[in-house]
């Protein structure tokens, strides 16, 4: 006998989960949303890219504030209470978790707090506080996310932090090793420096941020390497140990440093789908290796009733990405024909400065042997940034050589993440060079910068002197 | 040696197409190319090719099993190194890196993240989200309908446009009712009851060109005309030429000369070679000179196409013809081998009989029968002489072609038979 029925259940409120039982609701289905938390809006909300983008925002004004001594005007030293600003990043976290709540509840969504699992393909079972609670479904929507990969060998030590409890920001250590030199441990080392640790970054590949080109993380790494106490690439670390005074950490590598004390070492060197966590098997819903959940371009799973979307169910894990396949998926629940067919997914580093691209990288391009032309227009070129101080920042963008249209796009610099969205909606409309740099951009402005570097591919542009790309 | 999944590649408009043969077993070697297995839609069969070299490990399809573009149809062993990786392929299993909510260390290179790309090789539809979407929902391919926006851009208005066009035509497998034609029920009879029968399904090929044929009858007003060439003199080259030709690996017939002669009549009477848009409101004349060739196999009438026949030698044309018919016979034919035509041809010379009156190949707007050629008395300066004539019919759409052009081309073509060195006048 099931306690409750439902048209559709969402397992996971993440912004995936929500975002599909807010629309499978407003085309007028039955919906519970079940979310082992109680607070909704998943990693994303409570301890991910909200709470972190709070404090990069901190991050970002006391490094311009410190940035200004150079420009004549001297704060002096900041003064940090910590409490206060953990207090600030809360309160943001909860004002958007009650919106939601507030929403679910406008929107007749049943939402259940317990950890669901499939008890059958038509029935998911609760682990409430209060007990367990059957729910049966005619459709499901998996959006269970993924967590934090753990490194065996490591010691289980409150001072073994992951994104999560450097999140919660209990202190502020004064040496901090961040294991993962991707993108959410340069995001919390960015923080943490901000607030005054030694951090030391240690990756195993030879770069940092492995997914952008290179010429768009160079920029960032040389902003880094004097603020940070050391980067050290391919190199691993062999062993931690829990001693009364810190974590005593091993490194292994080429010119890996020798073996030193840490106050704090946050693990940040990947993250695993969720999918072995569902009773995948009880339904009968088919799980990879890997823990992804497989769906086709519907989302819809093996099974033609659950579909899957967001982090659960395969990469990029992002957060846009999840609440897009989140309104697919519940569009599909709802048996309109529909499918996630977007053609970019923008992705963003929140570091100091950001990184962001969309769409096929060079190293994409050469791998996929798709042609294409080129065009970067430096920052230094933009009277904007060069007001800001921040001429590091550079503007790429990727044209296929065939259809002449935008197929990629790599921004570095501050608000690069910002910048990133007009590439995005132009790769989605199909726009080229000439489109984009007869667009007219406002100045001075960085969003500029991007059609002026469409203005390079179009061999029009006026503001840096290129001789033999003109026309 | 890595493993690779082969899938069905994109085989045109079509939905579920049926297996009718496998070309080779596990542990065959193929090379890059090769046909691995034969499909048969609507209205052809379809070889599909190997995109690699390497040994086949396992076939994933039977004889009679439906498949569909992406439908997985082998395992292949696969030879040489890099090989075996799919460009592009959608990495569910894609381990996540590259995002900030996703891995550092144990990252994969960021060719693991082709989910999301845009695949600019196979330039997709140039269509925005909401176009696509719409597109979707109405279950239209984008890439059968031209975008009438900036640079070819496609607009909803066009998707829009290309749905009615399709109801109006009743394509896209629907079926319109057409105003105006009340015909009897079918009559359902029992025939057992008067003697003993046996039911035998129509094949595929034999459906499809029912349908065809009952919608041209019914929507086209056909006229037939007839006329009668003399082709005693090219009949005589003809024969003298046939050696030449069988040393070049060809058949001589007379087939060649008849599309020669059509294609310059067709130069000269354009509107033969032109079909009727949707609304009935345009001409649309063709520039380029695609021949139908009708050719009767066991499986039913097809028509494949002679491409650009106003470029090709004599020599070329009989040889394609030949080929064609070959692989019309065999079933080998590729879809774009039945299509594009601007007009067509139905011999039935080697078979016998005087006169015919053929249906139309809609949307082209005539067609042109051939019966068998005869020697004739022929009246000519107060005698009789043995002549060698060929009958010919040509029906056509009236609604384009008026009744003294349809006498006028006839005329021509005969003229053109009769002494096929006013083609170069």
């Amino acid at each position: 006998m099931a306690d409750l029925r439902a048209d559709v259940v969402v397992l996971g409120a993440g912004p995936g989960g929500y975002s599909a039982a807010f629309r499978a609701a407003d085309l007028g289905r039955s919906v519970v949303l079940v979310e082992r938390y109680p607070a909704l809006g998943g990693v994303c909300l409570n301890v991910g890219c909200i709470p972190s983008k709070a404090l990069l925002h901190v991050a970002e004004v006391m490094a311009a504030a410190r940035d200004l001594a150079e420009a004549g005007v001297d704060f002096g030293a900041p003064k940090l209470d910590l409490a206060k600003l953990r207090a600030r990043k809360d309160a943001v976290v909860a004002q958007l978790g009650g919106g939601l709540a507030k929403m679910a509840e406008q929107r007749g969504v049943r939402v259940v707090t317990g950890t669901g699992s499939f008890a059958g393909p038509q029935r998911l079972d609760v682990a409430t506080a209060e007990g367990s609670v059957a729910i049966e479904f005619a459709r499901a929507i998996v959006a269970a996310g993924s967590r934090a990969v753990q490194l065996p060998d490591f010691p289980d030590d409150p001072r073994v932090l992951d994104s999560t409890s450097a999140l919660a920001l209990d202190v502020v250590p004064q040496r901090l090793l961040v294991v993962g030199g991707g993108v959410i441990g340069l995001e919390l080392a960015t923080v943490y420096e901000a607030l005054g640790a030694d951090v030391t970054i240690v990756e195993a590949l030879d770069r940092l941020m492995p997914g952008p080109d290179p010429d768009l993380v160079r920029p960032l790494q040389r902003r880094l390497e004097p603020r940070l106490a050391a980067i050290h690439l391919r190199t691993k670390v062999t062993a931690v140990e829990a001693r009364a005074d810190g974590l005593l950490v091993a490194f292994e590598g080429e010119k890996a440093p020798a073996g030193d004390l840490f106050d704090r070492v946050l693990v940040a060197v990947g993250r695993r789908p969720n999918g072995d966590r569902i009773g995948a098997e009880a339904a009968g819903i088919r799980v990879g290796e890997r823990g992804f959940v497989a769906v086709d371009e519907r989302l819809a799973t093996n099974l033609p009733h659950v579909f899957a979307i967001g982090d659960v169910a395969r990469a990029p894990l992002l957060a846009h990405k999840a609440s897009h396949e989140g309104k697919a998926a519940a569009e599909a629940a709802c048996d309109l024909r529909v499918a996630f067919d977007a053609r970019a997914i923008p992705s963003v580093a929140y570091t100091d400065p950001e990184v962001a691209w969309v769409g096929v990288t060079e190293s994409d391009a050469r791998a996929q042997k798709i042609e294409v032309d080129v065009a970067r227009f430096p920052w230094a070129a933009s009277g904007r940034a060069l007001g800001m101080g921040r001429s590091e920042g550079m503007t790429k963008l990727l044209f296929a050589k065939d259809t002449k249209r935008l197929v990629g796009a790599g921004i570095v610099g501050p608000h690069a993440g910002d910048l990133i969205g007009e590439c995005a909606l132009a790769i989605e409309l199909g726009a080229d060079a000439e489109d984009i740099a007869l667009t007219v951009h406002p100045h001075p402005t960085l969003g500029e910068t991007i059609g002026l570097a469409a203005e390079v591919a179009a061999g029009t542009v006026t503001d840096l002197y290129l001789p033999r790309r003109s026309r | 040696m890595a493993e690779r999944e082969i899938k069905l590649p994109d085989i045109g408009d079509f939905d579920g197409v049926e297996v009718i043969e496998l070309l080779v077993k596990a542990g065959d070697r193929v090379a890059a190319e090769q046909s691995l297995l034969v499909l048969e839609s609507d209205k052809a069969t379809m070889e599909i090719p190997s995109p690699v070299a390497g040994v086949v490990r396992k076939l994933l399809v039977g004889v009679g099993d439906v498949v569909r573009e992406g439908t997985p149809i082998a395992l292949l062993e696969v030879e040489g190194v890099g090989e075996g990786i799919e460009p592009a392929t959608p990495a569910v299993e894609a381990p996540a890196s590259a995002s900030p909510d996703a891995s550092p260390q144990d990252a994969p290179s960021s060719a693991d993240l082709a989910p999301y790309t845009v695949d600019a090789p196979h330039p997709a539809a140039h269509a925005g989200p909401s176009v696509r979407r719409l597109a979707r929902e109405l279950g239209v391919d984008l890439a059968l309908v031209p975008g009438r926006g900036p640079k070819g851009r496609i607009l909803e208005e066009d998707v829009q446009g290309y749905v009615k066009a399709l109801i109006a035509q009743g394509g896209g497998g629907a079926s319109v009712p057409i105003a105006g034609v009340h015909v009897a029920a079918p009559v359902d009879v029992d025939f057992a009851k008067f003697g003993p029968v046996q039911s035998e399904a129509l094949n595929r090929v034999r459906r499809v060109a029912s349908a065809n044929l009952h919608r041209s009858w019914v929507t086209v007003p056909h006229v037939t005309q007839f006329d009668d060439a003399d082709v005693t003199e090219l009949e005589s080259f003809r024969q003298d030429h046939r050696a030449e030709a069988e040393a070049r690996g060809t058949k001589l017939t007379f087939l060649p000369f008849l599309v020669k002669a059509v294609v310059k009549a067709l130069q000269e009477f354009p509107h033969f070679n032109a079909s009727l848009d949707r609304s009935g409101e345009n001409l649309i004349v063709k520039r380029y000179f695609h021949i139908g060739v009708a050719v009767d196999t066991e499986h039913g009438l097809v028509v494949p196409v002679v491409r650009d026949a106003d470029r090709k030698s004599l020599f070329e044309l009989a040889a394609e013809l030949q080929q064609l018919s070959e692989k019309a016979r065999a079933r080998r034919l590729r879809p774009e081998q039945l299509q594009g035509g601007s007009f067509s041809i139905s011999s039935l010379g080697g078979i016998g009989g005087t006169r015919f009156t053929p249906i139309v190949n809609h949307p082209e707007v005539a067609i042109l029968g051939v019966s068998r050629m005869e020697w004739k008395p022929v009246w000519r300066d107060g005698a009789f002489v043995p002549r060698r004539i060929l009958p010919l019919s040509l029906s056509y759409d009236h609604r384009v072609i008026d009744g003294a052009d349809g006498a006028r081309f006839t005329g021509r073509l005969a003229a053109l038979l009769a002494d096929l060195r006013r083609i170069l006048l």
